[in-house]
């Protein structure tokens, strides 16, 4: 798997929100994979690994931001869910594929 | 803008590319290639993750790209060389292991496009995303260049 020659402090400061949590590893992962195609390479970087971990309190603020616009957290929700409500056909549409799970946060009853 | 593309693709230079348009989530290298600008196109396992054509398997292997390549009119040529009226795509494999990694278009120019990643799309020379994230230009094809509307 090629992940890109970045170093990055791993100290995380301390009383960290969920969301501060987020978004420190989510710049991380970004800077690191950002050129890459491949979504196992690209799901498979520790950073991205390390939200999914997060689990069920980050789901909401995942949801937040596909509401905003298209995003990978469509690959990362299934596992975290063991869900999945996007159609065979609608694979790779990242914009479909973030609309069906805003839609499917709606019905799951999730807030954000 | 540009600064994350000249650390991670050393060959590259202000001067000899240029960014032809903003970071993108919705289409990758092979999207772009293929001349699909809003899907994510790569062989996963799992067809609910990403679009593969039909006709080329959900393979890791530079003969599935190569197949997918194939299904829109695409056949295996010799080199990158610009040939008139015709449309060439790269395929990249890394090294040492030879799986695919990244693909780009050849514009009528002669210069290359790629998509990078989920960042921004650049023109520049074929060889000059080489290297150690993307690996080597292995395999070219071609077909013929869509003419211009109002010539038949």
């Amino acid at each position: 798997m090629a992940i890109l020659p970045v170093s990055h402090s791993l100290d995380a400061p301390p009383a960290e929100t969920i969301e501060q949590r987020l978004r420190r590893l989510q710049a991380v992962w970004e800077e690191e994979t950002c050129v890459l195609s491949n979504p196992d390479a690209i799901t498979g970087h520790w950073a991205f690994q390390e939200i999914i971990g997060m689990g069920e309190p980050v789901i909401p603020l995942l949801l937040r931001d596909l509401e905003k616009e298209p995003h990978f957290w469509v690959w990362a929700l299934p596992v975290m869910t063991g869900e999945n409500p996007v159609q065979p056909s609608e694979g790779g549409n990242i914009r479909k594929m973030s609309e069906a799970w805003v839609k499917w946060g709606r019905e799951k009853g999730y807030r954000w | 803008m540009v600064n994350h593309l000249l650390r991670l693709f050393p060959r590259l230079q202000a001067g000899n590319f240029r960014v032809t348009s903003p970071p993108d989530r919705e289409y990758n290298c092979i999207a772009w290639a293929a001349g699909d600008t809003h899907i994510w196109w790569w062989p996963t396992g799992d067809p609910r993750k990403t679009h593969w054509p039909t006709a080329a398997p959900r393979l890791l292997t530079l003969a599935a790209f190569r197949d997918a390549f194939a299904s829109l009119g695409y056949s295996v040529c010799e080199s990158e060389e610009l040939e008139p009226n015709f449309e060439k795509v790269a395929l990249f494999t890394d090294l040492p292991n030879g799986i695919p990694t990244h693909a780009a278009r050849q514009l009528p120019n002669g210069r290359w496009t790629s998509k990078l990643g989920y960042s921004e799309d650049i023109e520049h020379e074929l060889r000059d995303v080489e290297g150690t994230i993307y690996g080597t230009a292995v395999l070219f094809m071609k077909r013929p260049r869509p003419l211009p509307l109002g010539q038949s």
